[in-house]
């Protein structure tokens, strides 16, 4: 059962918004509820159980000194780091790109002259079918943090991490991305486990991303990349492929 | 065999004024990282064997014994550059220069270390070793002063300024030729003299830091006046565009109270379907017209760097003149940045502007920037659509650019920045056709 929140301080919406969705999910025997629907930011976050995934429905403009819906936002990321996060706006220019990245936002609802309903149960819909997709496909995923920030890095994604040339700094590269994060080679040598192979000194690679190897020039190939190859890494690297059928 | 150990005795000498000029080379560079400068020291070795075999071939010509020491010198100079323009990645005359100035100090440590090799005990081999560790010594102390001094910083803004390196090259290879005639004067000055000549030493190598330092802040305040001018500029537009926004916003107020008045009319007559209608064409003409304009002026406002908005503010009027649909976003104010502000508006200028350039290659360019700053912390995302095809490997090169060769330096002076910075962390990721760029800027003081 996934627990529904509702939050704005506007009685009227968060009615229309509550009625809709009870009947949404009486009609298609969805398993969820509404478990709280709040006037104030406090009153939800009182309401919320840690550690339990939930659909947020928020207002941005809370009326509240310490709570705006950014920052609720991310407290509530914080306790419910897979929550998905509603939000419900009187005006079109919300910063709502900012709130896709930084909080990963599902979606938001613009309050008009029309009830809030039939956009509140749409949303609900595509909820719904996100999750239903998330269900099928669970897979591991590394998490580096950037300050405040997390970023979810689906593990097969994953293609080699690299020393930078600022100390204490490493590079993550996908096949689309290229990350700098706080860390050491050493730590994630330890925490990723057989899957990666500590090639080099500053190099830690993806055993099954490996396209080609130049043991003449100590050359790793991982798509377009090149790594170092050591030594020390040659013999883990025959140890791998022997070991492996 | 006296021949031999003369050699030595020269190889070793050299080898020693190297060593001292890689250690003011730190210094004046601002190194930060020293142990991957370090790391090419051993190539540095070369000089002094070449200059001992140089030095052993002009023996034999007793003509030029006069010029000896000048054209070893020269020839030291010049390796040392090279090796510099190797180990930094600077163009040849950055590393001249650099050399030049790291010279001008290491000779004035040259000058003390000597006074000791003819001072100092009788035994020949002890006092070789004596003046040596005071030559290495003179310089690591003489570095260090300089680095409390933040003189490589201001060393490196008189590099990166406007006139050309070549000319502040020159001007330094003179005050480094001054020194080393001061140093050859040595030789003539009678025992009696000699603390007035430390002292004249010593004087003119604190006058030659000093003129860097004058110059290298006159261009600095130049830099500083310009940039201000601009900001000027720039608010202005600013100022005008509030001033329309505000005429507009008369102009809307008096059509609101007709608005205001069909509406009641429509009230009264009961035609519901009328009166959504109306309000609904209402509601999406102020989204556009007043609407897009304050929404565009938010974020502009929330830019409390006055070097961040003026920068944003001359991006955004480029990106309008060549066809950009730009979108900004700031939701917090961005009023402080843990990092050099000159230097984040550079890193933010490259991000931009390549973020330009690319979408100028798709059908529908549009650029798409974010701030968000909180708990000290402050994070840019720039997005752009693409269309060339990216090659992750040579991205970072120096110098590589889909535009051929010449073009792309930005990305690696982007690098360059950053890694002084412990509490910068940036991101790339490219899918889908839209390629951003990420950096977070964290205050950890």
């Amino acid at each position: 059962m996934i627990g529904i929140y509702l939050c704005d301080d506007d009685d009227k919406v968060r009615h229309q918004i509550q009625t809709a969705l009870e009947w949404k999910i009486v009609a298609e025997d969805y398993d969820m509820k509404i478990a709280c629907s709040a006037a104030s930011a406090q009153e939800l976050l009182d309401g919320v159980k840690n550690g339990k995934q939930g659909i947020y429905f928020l207002d941005v403009d809370l009326k509240d000194p310490q709570w705006d819906g950014f920052l609720l936002g991310r407290e509530l990321r914080r306790r419910d780091p897979h929550g998905i996060l509603v939000y419900i706006t009187s005006y079109k220019d919300l910063a709502w790109r900012t709130f896709q990245y930084h909080l990963e936002a599902f979606d938001y609802l613009v309050k008009g002259p029309e009830p809030m309903g039939p956009a509140a149960v749409q949303c609900l819909e595509e909820i719904h079918a996100r999750l239903l997709d998330k269900c099928q496909a669970p897979e591991g995923t590394f998490t580096l943090r950037t300050g405040d920030m997390e970023r979810h890095v689906p593990l097969c994604d994953i293609l080699y991490f690299e020393t930078a040339s600022t100390p204490h700094h490493i590079l993550l590269h996908t096949f689309g991305s290229r990350m700098d994060f706080l860390g050491s080679l050493n730590e994630l040598e330890d925490q990723l486990g057989d899957a990666f192979i500590r090639v080099h000194r500053s190099y830690l690679v993806s055993a099954d991303k490996i396209t080609a190897v130049d043991l003449k020039h100590n050359k790793l190939l991982i798509g377009e990349h090149e790594c170092l190859l050591s030594r020390v890494g040659k013999a883990k690297l025959r140890r791998k492929m022997a070991g492996s059928p | 065999m006296p021949l031999l150990q003369n050699l030595l005795t020269t190889f070793l000498d050299t080898l020693t004024g190297h060593l001292a000029l890689a250690i003011y080379l730190l210094a004046v560079t601002d190194e930060r990282v020293m142990a991957r400068r370090l790391k090419k020291l051993p190539l540095l070795l070369l000089s002094p064997f070449l200059a001992t075999l140089l030095s052993a071939a002009l023996g034999a010509v007793p003509k030029l014994m006069m010029f000896h020491y000048f054209i070893i010198s020269f020839a030291v100079l010049f390796m040392c550059s090279l090796w510099v323009r190797h180990t930094w990645g600077f163009g040849f005359w950055r590393a001249f220069a650099a050399t030049c100035m790291a010279a001008v100090f290491q000779v004035a440590a040259a000058t003390v270390s000597w006074m000791a090799y003819w001072a100092i005990s009788p035994d020949n081999a002890s006092r070789f070793a004596v003046a040596a560790g005071l030559h290495l010594g003179c310089s690591i102390m003489g570095s260090l002063l300089l680095y409390k001094l933040r003189f490589g910083a201001w060393f490196r803004l008189l590099l990166d300024s406007q006139t050309p390196v070549w000319r502040t090259a020159l001007l330094l290879f003179g005050l480094e030729a001054a020194m080393e005639v001061f140093l050859q004067l040595l030789n003539g000055v009678q025992a009696q003299f000699l603390a007035f000549y430390y002292l004249l030493v010593a004087v003119m190598a604190v006058l030659m830091a000093a003129v860097v330092i004058y110059r290298a802040r006159q261009l600095d305040a130049a830099r500083i006046i310009q940039a201000q001018q601009d900001t000027i500029a720039r608010q202005q537009l600013y100022e005008q565009d509030l001033e329309d926004l505000r005429r507009e916003m008369r102009a809307f107020c008096h059509d609101y109270k007709n608005l205001l008045a069909g509406l009641s009319q429509q009230a009264v007559t009961g035609d519901l379907e009328d009166l959504h209608h109306t309000l609904s064409q209402l509601d999406n003409g102020f989204d556009l017209g007043l609407g897009a304009k304050l929404q565009s002026l938010t974020p502009m406002g929330n830019l409390q760097i006055p070097q961040v908005r003026s920068l944003l503010l001359s991006k955004l009027t480029v990106m309008e003149k060549k066809a950009v649909e730009c979108r900004l976003e700031a939701l917090y104010p961005v009023d402080n940045v843990a990092m050099d502000i000159w230097d984040y508006v550079r890193c933010l200028g490259i991000l931009t502007d390549n973020a330009v350039e690319a979408a100028l290659d798709t059908q529908r360019p549009w650029v798409e920037i974010l701030f968000l700053s909180h708990d000290g912390q402050v994070s840019f995302r720039v997005s752009n659509p693409y269309k060339t095809v990216i090659e992750p490997g040579n991205m970072w090169n120096h110098g590589w650019s889909t535009k051929g060769p010449g073009r792309g330096l930005g990305l690696a002076s982007y690098q360059r920045i950053l890694e002084r910075y412990p509490n910068a962390s940036s991101c790339t990721s490219w899918d889908k056709g839209v390629f951003i760029q990420e950096l977070t800027v964290e205050d950890r003081r």
